[in-house]
């Protein structure tokens, strides 16, 4: 199976989903620790993200300005 | 029939006769048609005067400018127009009509008129201007867009004129580094060959228009001269019908030509032109370079905003679990107090029940054992106490009279606490024979007294009086 690229839009939505859980107290204890994990896991995928896009697009404009 | 005369005598009296008839000097206005300079520096002409429709010669004379006179009138021709002596101008000219035995009539020059061909300039200039207008394509070639990338260039040149390497020198050596695509189209740009020179080069580029971005004609670098030529109608209307937009450098600072009025731009030197190519080039980059780092600023901002976003929830992940989780810890620790003392409760519940049934079985043996203990010790005390009251009755008798003869011993008596008071050697018994003042004895179980009496008293403990 081919791996789901990773979309930034949908991280960010879930992280949101996740932070507003938590903040509601809709969010069963067990799942916590899995939950934060997962959100500060997403974070870090945006993170880089954000950085290997900069750096990207700094690469790309590198040879031109 | 009169006297005969000979060919040089003829020419001689038409020679004196024509001097006499036309002493004077005449300002003559004529079109040149040809002109040679010969090594002796004279200047050789031939003037026409053409036909209103300027299709039939109606006049035609030979014309000499004496080379002493010449060098004076060529410049100051030139420095008035602009122009140089050449065929198909129109000059207004001082003349003297002279007559050469040898080399028939001619007209002597001896001055002429710049304005004069100025005007004349301008004239047919302004009728090809007006013609164009009204044929409604004089600005054609202008409402042609020059490309945003004026690479591939058609240069209408000759391939030794100064300005033409000028041009390609200038826009190869350009410091952007840009690549120009030149291609030459040669052509006569001065004298009469021009007009034809230059409409066959625009042609062989019209056929191949799709190679070319743009089309320059391009002279100048010496001449400043026969830009006249330029005021051809034939050439401008080629120019205007032309479909890629054509670029003028034909060098001349004083007047513009009409072709360089219909072409698309025009600039006073091939130099210039080549700048202007450069520039529309870099121009064009900077427009790039821009959006560029528009692109780029736009991408930063998308990034920021997604930057705060994660980072916002990043900042606020980990408080909010913790938050979630000191609640949670919270209701647990109520939940294990109320478990604790529910626990207690039942456990002391629960403990209570066979401490009581222990207790009250511990005690039904206690009371069971003390009771068989008691009837065991009841009869014990019966049987000691029987076997004692026995042994009591028999010793009694034994200890009565034991103790009697020892109560009557007197010495057991005051080692039970009595004494023997005495008084004189008398033991006394009754305090009658005793005065105050007396002194008595008193013996003790151990060792013995000696007192005086203070008082008397009775028996009751009363006072009694002497």
């Amino acid at each position: 199976m081919a791996k789901r690229e990773f979309s930034f839009n949908d991280a960010v939505a879930e992280i949101e989903n996740i932070l507003h859980n938590i903040e509601s107290g809709d969010l069963d204890i067990d799942k916590l620790s899995l939950e934060v994990k997962r959100a500060s896991e997403l974070i870090k995928q945006c993170q880089k993200k954000l950085r290997s896009t900069e750096e990207e697009i700094n690469s790309i404009f590198k040879d031109l300005t | 029939m009169t006297e005969k005369v000979s060919l040089t005598e003829l020419q001689l009296i038409i020679r004196d006769s024509l001097y006499l008839a036309l002493p004077d000097y005449y300002w003559v206005i004529a079109e040149i048609s040809e002109l040679k300079e010969n090594s002796a520096g004279h200047c050789y002409l031939e003037l026409i005067e053409k036909s209103p429709e300027e299709r039939n010669v109606k006049a035609r004379v030979r014309a000499i400018i004496w080379s002493t006179r010449y060098r004076f009138l060529k410049a100051f021709f030139e420095n008035g127009t602009g122009e140089t002596l050449r065929e198909g101008l129109k000059i207004l000219v001082k003349t003297k009509v002279e007559y050469h035995e040898l080399y028939g009539l001619s007209l002597i020059i001896s001055d002429i008129d710049p304005a004069f061909t100025i005007g004349e300039m301008a004239l047919k200039r302004q009728l090809v201007i007006k013609k164009l207008e009204q044929e409604g394509v004089f600005s054609m070639n202008k409402d042609l867009k020059i490309p945003i990338l004026p690479q591939r260039i058609a240069v209408i040149s000759s391939k030794n004129a100064a300005g033409y390497s000028d041009f390609v020198n200038h826009l190869n050596a350009n410091n952007f580094g840009y690549v120009f695509y030149t291609a030459l189209i040669e052509s006569s740009l001065q004298g009469s060959e021009t007009e034809q020179g230059v409409i066959n080069a625009l042609d062989r580029i019209a056929l191949n228009s799709q190679l070319f971005d743009i089309v320059v004609i391009i002279r100048g670098g010496g001449s400043q001269s026969d830009l006249s030529w330029f005021d051809s109608y034939n050439i401008a209307y080629h120019v205007t019908q032309f479909p890629l937009p054509v670029i003028t450098g034909i060098g001349h600072d004083k007047d513009i030509s009409v072709t360089d009025l219909v072409a698309n731009k025009s600039l006073k030197t091939p130099t210039a032109v080549a700048d202007f190519l450069i520039e529309s080039v870099s121009g064009l980059e900077n427009e790039i370079i821009e959006m560029i780092s528009d692109v780029i600023d736009a991408s930063r901002i998308i990034i920021e905003k997604n930057r705060n976003r994660i980072e916002t929830s990043a900042i606020k992940l980990l408080p909010l679990a913790r938050l979630m989780l000191s609640h949670v810890k919270g209701q647990l620790s109520t939940k294990i107090i109320e478990i604790n003392n529910r626990g207690k409760e039942l456990i002391f519940a629960a403990t209570i029940t066979p401490a009581n049934q222990k207790s009250r079985l511990s005690s039904c043996v206690k009371t069971f054992v003390s009771e068989k203990g008691t009837t065991l010790q009841r009869s014990n005390q019966r049987l000691l106490s029987g076997t004692l009251n026995l042994l009591e009755t028999k010793n009694m008798r034994v200890k009565v009279l034991e103790s009697t003869s020892l109560l009557l011993n007197p010495e057991n008596v005051l080692q039970r606490g009595y004494s023997i008071t005495s008084m004189n050697g008398r033991i006394l018994k009754d305090n009658s024979q005793i005065k105050e003042g007396d002194t008595i004895d008193t013996q003790l179980y151990k060792g013995s007294l000696r007192s005086k009496v203070v008082e008397r008293k009775r028996r009751d403990g009363e006072k009694e009086n002497g």
